[in-house]
């Protein structure tokens, strides 16, 4: 099984165990035989990173910054070269 | 193509001592407030896009959230980061707005994952198919759809921890729920989503 001991320490830390405690071992055991919930636990990964990459395809628009900082009272203040692109 | 599975979009960890700019605006400092506004904008504005699916709900979600933010930072007390004070803000809005509005598709139920179907099944792995798509406006439709399908409690935490990349005390910090309550609300909304992206990209050919 491709990368099974890095498959069960991911599932290990979805789940908020310690790697060698009782229920990481169980699934330790249990992905070694079952080839079932690799290919679940692969899908489930590209499911969240497709959403990830959808999510940075929205820009916030120029007009929504511009009024925010109007709104606020602070479009007058200077803050060159300090924006993070976050 | 993008490497989906390297890839990471909201990094939460300030690239500025936050603390010194938090203490600044609690004084006053217009330039520090202005820095703060700067740096969680489009975080803020991106959680409001995926929480509502609405743009101007999400402008409104923003504005509502800085708003507050700058007429009671010098509340904040530094028990939590700050961004997890500020998130708890507009996370607090996005769902009292969500509240007054009528769904826009019914509430599906959420099952935990069918633990012994999945070993019992040979499930198709997907290929590693063309992520540019998702920038496609059809495609990204059908995303934005099934996301917004998801119960509001399951949406909140999914944005959080997969989107936001918040750790799971933080979330459980903001939507004031205990840390294993946010990992099962996470692991149901994976999987309805997992199922439900399986059933599109069918359709749509890709896998």
């Amino acid at each position: 099984m491709k990368n099974s001991s890095e498959l069960y320490k991911k599932i290990c830390e979805y789940l908020g165990c310690d790697l060698n405690s009782e229920p990481c071992q169980q699934i330790k055991e249990h992905m070694a035989k079952c080839p079932g919930c690799e290919v679940y636990v692969d899908n489930l990964k590209k499911t969240v990173n497709l959403y990830k990459v959808a999510d940075n395809c929205d820009d916030i628009p120029d007009d929504v910054c511009t009024k925010l900082l109007i709104s606020l009272n602070l479009d007058n203040i200077s803050n060159s070269g300090t924006e993070s692109g976050n | 193509m993008i490497d989906v599975l390297n890839y990471s979009t909201l990094d939460t960890t300030p690239q500025f001592d936050e603390n010194e700019l938090v203490s600044l605006a609690q004084k006053g400092d217009r330039q520090a407030l202005s820095r703060l506004v700067i740096e969680y904008r489009n975080r803020i504005y991106h959680l409001g896009l995926r929480l509502t699916g609405n743009e101007q709900d999400a402008e409104d979600i923003l504005q509502e959230t800085f708003l507050i933010m700058v007429k009671k930072v010098h509340q904040f007390k530094g028990n939590s980061s700050f961004y997890t004070w500020l998130y708890r803000i507009a996370v607090n809005i996005g769902l009292r707005k969500l509240k007054s509005k009528p769904r826009k598709y019914d509430h599906v139920s959420i099952d935990d994952p069918d633990i012994e179907y999945i070993s019992s099944t040979q499930t198709a792995e997907w290929p590693d198919f063309d992520y540019s798509q998702v920038s496609q406006k059809q495609f990204r439709k059908k995303l934005d759809k099934l996301i917004e399908k998801l119960p509001d409690i399951y949406r909140t935490v999914f944005i959080l921890r997969d989107l936001h990349e918040l750790s799971t005390e933080d979330t459980s910090k903001i939507l004031q729920i205990t840390p294993s309550n946010t990992k099962i609300r996470l692991m149901r909304a994976r999987n309805f989503l997992k199922e439900e992206l399986e059933k599109v990209m069918t359709e749509e050919g890709l896998i």
